[in-house]
């Protein structure tokens, strides 16, 4: 009888970690920039609060916009105008240039401009990976003497709060150095109007690049991310619904009154006790 | 399931997973986390980190050059020459540094190219001034000296020359100051001091110009010079030459270019000389030209030398498991090679490999590169030359890298070898023990009466095995372990009674019913 | 159900699987699939084994020859470590 329970326990172990190995799998993706990717482009250890409608945001809080693919109507314009007036700062990371029409509904002049910049004044062997330094009195750069940058657009208008060294120019071509028509210049990469910053480089805040950065991502915090716009979400259905369900509480409720179904079963009196 | 059947299928199944991992091991890294990027971002934990380099001396460096200037000039409009000197010196120094890191991080191709080239033309200038200046102040004073009226025509006629450089080389100098102070204003250096070399230079040569008249007279030099052309390109003639009036014909007339001696010719009878002159690894621009005649100096000449485009090419072959052979040819636009000149391997690490074209303008180098994939270019940095430089294309190449060397074999047969030997040690008892002749069954022996029932297991195993050896007659001296040796029929039901008398196992009543069927002679059961 | 005769050889056997499991585990998390560690740590796990379930008493059959597997073992060991000192060398 021993032996029946030894052998048993060894199949239930390798049943638990098959199960743990399932679920791993099963509630982690690899899109970019999800909260639910573990890797090295997701952002699931940004420790953020996600908040998923403009309307009640707290005054002198931060919201960052990560990445966002999903446009902006003009009621939620005019939600982040009224953020803005009332002293909450917002800061947008962007670069693919799609913040580019909430911008211009804003009434901002500063644009984000996609490119190809590199650098020669670089830690890295990918022309890509190089430093910028802040210039200016900005407090979420306050205390941060260089910031690496991973493949960031240029941001034209505002103040500038982040350039590159002179030796950067955007390389066309793609071959890694600077030829033909391309010509050296510094490059801004964040800059800001009044509550208003605009980020040209969304990578800073992957897992992989955190990091890199440990002094900024300190400043910006606390701060809340806009869930419904950034690319922090996922198109899993799995993942979805256990979101769904961890938020609703009437659901949440619901699950837990089945999961004590089978115990009530097993320990609950029966009809021939 | 019986056991032969389920340990022939281990069997075959462990001798299928090695054959499958022995054909990877040739390649023992099946899988790595490899450069991942994407098009928005890289992983920096899989890019290679490289020293971050000289990028951040590059603009201070092109600041001090320029700095350079403003004291180097200052320094000769004072005549302070051992001052001079040693910032002449330092000047040199960085510009060495600065052409260094200006082909080491691939820039030349822009508008930091271009001011190397007009730094390295304003270097030249300079000492130019340096050396004039201090020729026109020995001159100055030899003019006090000097009673002799053909000794003064000497010196006139020299001093006349100096002027003539020092004037020509500001106008050179001064014609460079926009496109430098341009470049210079796009990356924030300071350009005050070398506006300010602009101006000594000027307040120099003007000093030379006043000294003119009192010499007595513009008197033009008996000794006429003239380049014909007055342009040409790498690898032309000129024709540097002239009259020289009242001249003994056979003197020697000494010709110098920017300075520096370029030839001699000999006065022809009818008074003439004639110097070919052919252009080499000078730069483009404006130059000067004077000749010597004993004392006598001529007026000076300009020509000028026009740039030219290359092209060089670059083709790439094996020469061993390690190294690699560039060969390729260096010729301007027309086919004229460009012999003796610097040519630059980049290999795609980054490392430079220097080599030189022959008087064909063919160069051939070899170099050790690591196995693998490699990417090569050819580079010609046309420096001192009136050419523009040139790049060939990327080639890529394939090295095989080193084959297998004998020292891990025999590493691990004498691995091996140990290992055995040491495990041999630990068991002398081999030996000794396969000597003794088993002995045979006797048949037909009445099996011992032995009782069991009633007995702990353990102590009941006792009794068998003692049967047992009783009934194949062995001595009972004979422990278990030898019993074994002798009789391997039965080595199974002693090497389990083995393990019950001096490991402390218990049998199980099967074990037992089996061990006494064998142990009163019944079948091969063993437990 | 397992054998008593040959229990002690039966859970050698699952400790060193459940080891190289482990050890897969762990290479599968880290990104990086390779073989020569694979083996050495393999190595390690069959020669604590084979050290612990060795009665000082008793050879059973089934270790008897071990000793061959633990030199071949130590001899493909000894390759792997020559190669790797040879790489560190011309490096």
């Amino acid at each position: 009888m021993a032996k029946v329970r030894r052998e048993a326990w060894a199949v239930l172990l390798i049943l638990l970690l098959a199960g743990g190995a399932v679920y791993a799998h099963a509630t982690t993706t690899t899109e970019e920039f999800s909260r639910y990717n573990v890797g090295w482009n997701g952002t699931s250890n940004l420790a953020v609060e996600e908040v998923r409608d403009l309307r009640g945001l707290p005054p002198g809080a931060t919201l960052l916009i990560l990445a966002p693919d999903v446009a902006f109507t003009a009621e939620e314009v005019g939600y982040l105008r009224a953020f803005l007036e009332s002293g909450g700062r917002v800061l947008i990371a962007d670069e693919e240039g799609n913040a580019n029409r909430l911008l211009a509904d804003l009434g901002s002049t500063m644009r984000v401009r996609p490119g190809n910049l590199a650098s020669l004044e670089r830690d890295h062997v990918d022309p890509g990976l190089f430093t910028g330094y802040p210039v200016g009195n900005a407090t979420i750069f306050s205390g941060v003497e260089t910031v690496l940058l991973n493949r960031p657009a240029a941001v034209t208008g505002g103040e500038p709060l982040l350039e590159t060294s002179i030796l950067t120019w955007d390389d066309a071509d793609g071959d890694g150095r600077i030829g033909g028509s391309e010509t050296f210049g510094t490059a801004v990469v964040c800059a800001r109007e009044g509550n208003l910053t605009v980020l040209g480089d969304a990578s800073l805040f992957v897992n992989a690049m955190l990091a890199g950065n440990p002094k900024f991502i300190e400043n910006i915090r606390p701060v809340l991310i806009d869930a419904a716009h950034s690319r922090t979400g996922t198109a899993n259905p799995l993942i979805n619904a256990i979101t769904w369900v961890r938020e609703t509480p009437a659901a949440a409720a619901a699950f837990a009154a089945l999961a004590a179904l089978p115990v009530a079963w097993r320990f609950g009196r029966k009809i021939d006790d | 399931m019986n056991r032969l059947a389920s340990h022939a299928i281990l069997a075959a199944a462990a001798v299928l997973v090695l054959a499958l991992l022995g054909g990877e091991a040739a390649s023992p890294v099946l899988y790595t986390a490899e450069n991942t990027s994407t098009a928005a971002h890289a992983d920096p934990a899989t890019i290679q980190k490289r020293s971050p380099g000289d990028a951040d001396a590059l603009v201070p460096l092109m600041d001090d050059l320029l700095g350079q200037t403003g004291t180097l000039a200052l320094t000769i409009k004072l005549r302070d020459y051992e001052s001079a000197e040693r910032d002449l010196a330092r000047y040199s120094e960085l510009s060495r540094q600065f052409d260094r890191l200006v082909v080491t991080l691939d820039v030349s191709g822009t508008d930091i190219g271009e001011f190397q080239q007009n730094n390295r033309k304003n270097q030249e200038a300079l000492e130019a001034l340096l050396n004039d200046t201090r020729r026109f102040e020995d001159l100055k004073r030899l003019e006090i000296e000097v009673q002799d009226g053909e000794q003064r025509m000497a010196i006139a006629y020299e001093g006349e020359a100096l002027r003539q450089k020092m004037r020509e080389g500001f106008s050179a100098y001064a014609k460079r100051e926009p496109a430098t102070t341009r470049i210079a204003e796009h990356y924030d250096l300071n350009t005050t001091p070398y506006q300010q070399s602009v101006e000594h230079f000027a307040e120099v040569a003007d000093a030379a110009d006043d000294w003119r008249p009192a010499t007595g007279g513009t008197a033009a030099s008996p000794l006429a010079i003239a380049v014909t052309p007055a342009e040409g390109r790498y690898g032309d003639t000129l024709r540097i030459g002239g009259r020289y009036a009242g001249g003994v014909p056979g003197t020697r007339i000494e010709v110098y270019v920017d300075s520096r001696a370029a030839g001699a010719a000999t006065l022809d009878a009818d008074g003439t000389y004639n110097h070919p002159y052919r252009i080499g690894r000078i730069v483009a621009g404006p130059h000067l030209a004077y000749a010597t005649a004993g004392g006598i100096y001529s007026e000076v000449a300009t020509f000028e030398v026009l740039t030219q485009n290359t092209t060089i090419t670059l083709a790439l072959a094996e020469v061993n498991r390690t190294a690699v052979a560039c060969t390729g040819n260096l010729t301007i636009g027309d086919g004229l090679p460009v012999a003796g000149a610097p040519v630059l391997i980049r290999t795609d690490d980054g490392t430079l490999a220097a080599a030189e074209t022959d008087e064909n303008g063919t160069y051939r180098t070899e170099i050790v590169l690591p196995g693998g994939e490699h990417t090569l270019r050819a580079e010609f940095h046309a420096a001192g030359y009136p050419l523009n430089a040139s790049e060939s294309p990327a080639e890529t190449v394939r090295v095989r890298g080193e084959g297998l060397s004998p020292l891990p074999f025999v590493a691990a047969f004498a691995a091996a070898a140990a290992t055995g030997w040491y495990l041999r040690r630990r068991r002398p008892e081999e030996e000794p023990v396969a000597k003794a002749a088993p002995v045979p069954e006797s048949p037909g022996e009445t099996p011992p009466q032995v009782e069991i029932a009633g007995l702990p297991p353990r102590e009941a195993a006792t009794v068998l095995f003692r049967a047992l050896r009783t009934r194949l007659g062995i001595p009972e001296t004979k422990t278990p372990r030898d019993c074994a040796r002798i009789a391997p029929a039965h080595a199974g039901f002693f090497e389990r009674y083995e393990r019950i008398r001096y490991a402390g196992e218990t049998p199980t009543d099967e074990e037992l019913r089996a061990m006494e069927a064998e142990a009163l002679g019944g079948g091969e059961g063993a437990a | 159900m397992i054998r008593m005769a040959g229990a002690k050889k039966y859970s050698a056997a699952a400790v060193l699987a459940a080891w190289l499991i482990i050890v897969a585990f762990f290479m599968v998390l880290n990104r990086t699939l390779d073989l020569e560690v694979f083996f050495v740590l393999a190595l390690i796990g069959l020669l604590v084994v084979a050290v612990l379930i060795d009665g000082a008493f008793s050879r059973p059959r089934y270790m008897r020859y071990i000793g061959y597997l633990i030199a071949a073992g130590v001899a493909l060991f000894a390759y792997i470590v020559a190669e790797k000192i040879l790489e560190i060398l011309a490096a």
